[in-house]
């Protein structure tokens, strides 16, 4: 994160699915609230946010789960003046992001023997940058989201 | 509670007695949490002998991959079984989650559920 945020959150949940409502509820208020001063992000691209940061703490839950690993999920939200910066971070094995499959087209049968693997897809689209460091200590997905 | 699921015999779709759905509503978020409640409620109207379903999801508040995950596995479930799912997604900030990931090529998506129900009888009736 380059720039100096106007206003910040930072919290840490448990490695458990039920936190994920309250990760959306806080990230998303953060965002509209802009920290006294007005939110740079309209209605729709908040929503943007609570989806992208939805999938990041439930990649990052999966991630720990696979290995039983304890820690909690590092979650920080900052609202600049034109933008919103998440980063989320887990203890978890790690993965390479280039090697995440593509799922197969949509109107074959084979499509609906996948149940997940739309996530990081979800990140990339809706976040105007996506970045994901990952390493066998854990990983760090940074969402840069912007007004539409 | 995230997320809950209701479940009602929808009425018969044909005149003659055919074949009948099972609307299963869905209140709350659905995510990672609420994902197994809903994919039990599928398992269970599915063993129950149900063979085509109408999922309404003009209550849900969010849905994220994990829960579009579930929708995809019921109507697998119900396919294996030669049936079928619809859906019910009247709220547009849910239904562009169904888009972006073209899941909207899968899944007849429909107003409400007497728009989905008359979708389905005229499979059951084909």
């Amino acid at each position: 994160m380059n720039e100096v945020p106007v206003a910040g959150i930072e919290l840490t949940v448990p490695p458990h699915p039920e936190f994920l409502q309250l990760v959306r509820a806080v990230v998303g208020a953060a965002a509209v609230s802009g920290g006294g001063t007005e939110s740079p992000l309209e209605p729709g691209r908040v929503a943007d946010l609570r989806l992208v940061v939805s999938e990041a703490v439930t990649n990052a839950i999966e991630a720990q789960s696979a290995i039983g690993a304890p820690d909690r999920v590092l979650i920080r939200c900052r609202v600049g003046d034109d933008k919103v910066l998440v980063e989320v971070m887990d203890h978890g094995p790690g993965f390479d992001p280039d090697a995440v499959p593509d799922l197969p087209d949509v109107e074959t049968p084979e499509r609906l023997r996948h149940e997940s693997g739309l996530g990081v897809a979800l990140m990339h689209r809706l976040a105007d940058k996506a970045e994901v460091e990952s390493g066998p200590d854990g990983t760090t997905v940074r969402l840069t989201i912007r007004p539409s | 509670m995230q997320l809950d699921v209701l479940s009602r015999d929808l009425r018969p779709l044909d005149a003659s007695g055919g074949p009948t759905a099972v609307v299963l509503t869905v209140l709350g978020d659905l995510d990672m949490a609420g994902a197994p409640s809903l994919r039990q409620a599928v398992v269970t109207v599915v063993d129950s002998g149900a063979r085509l379903v109408v999922l309404d999801l003009t209550a849900v508040d969010f849905v994220d991959s994990a829960g579009l995950g579930v929708v995809v596995g019921a109507l697998r479930r119900l396919r294996t079984h030669d049936g079928d799912l619809v859906v019910v997604c009247p709220e547009p900030r849910i239904r562009r989650v169904f888009e972006m990931c073209d899941l909207d090529r899968v899944f007849a998506l429909h107003r409400d559920v007497d728009a989905a129900a008359t979708a389905m009888a005229g499979r059951a009736l084909a």
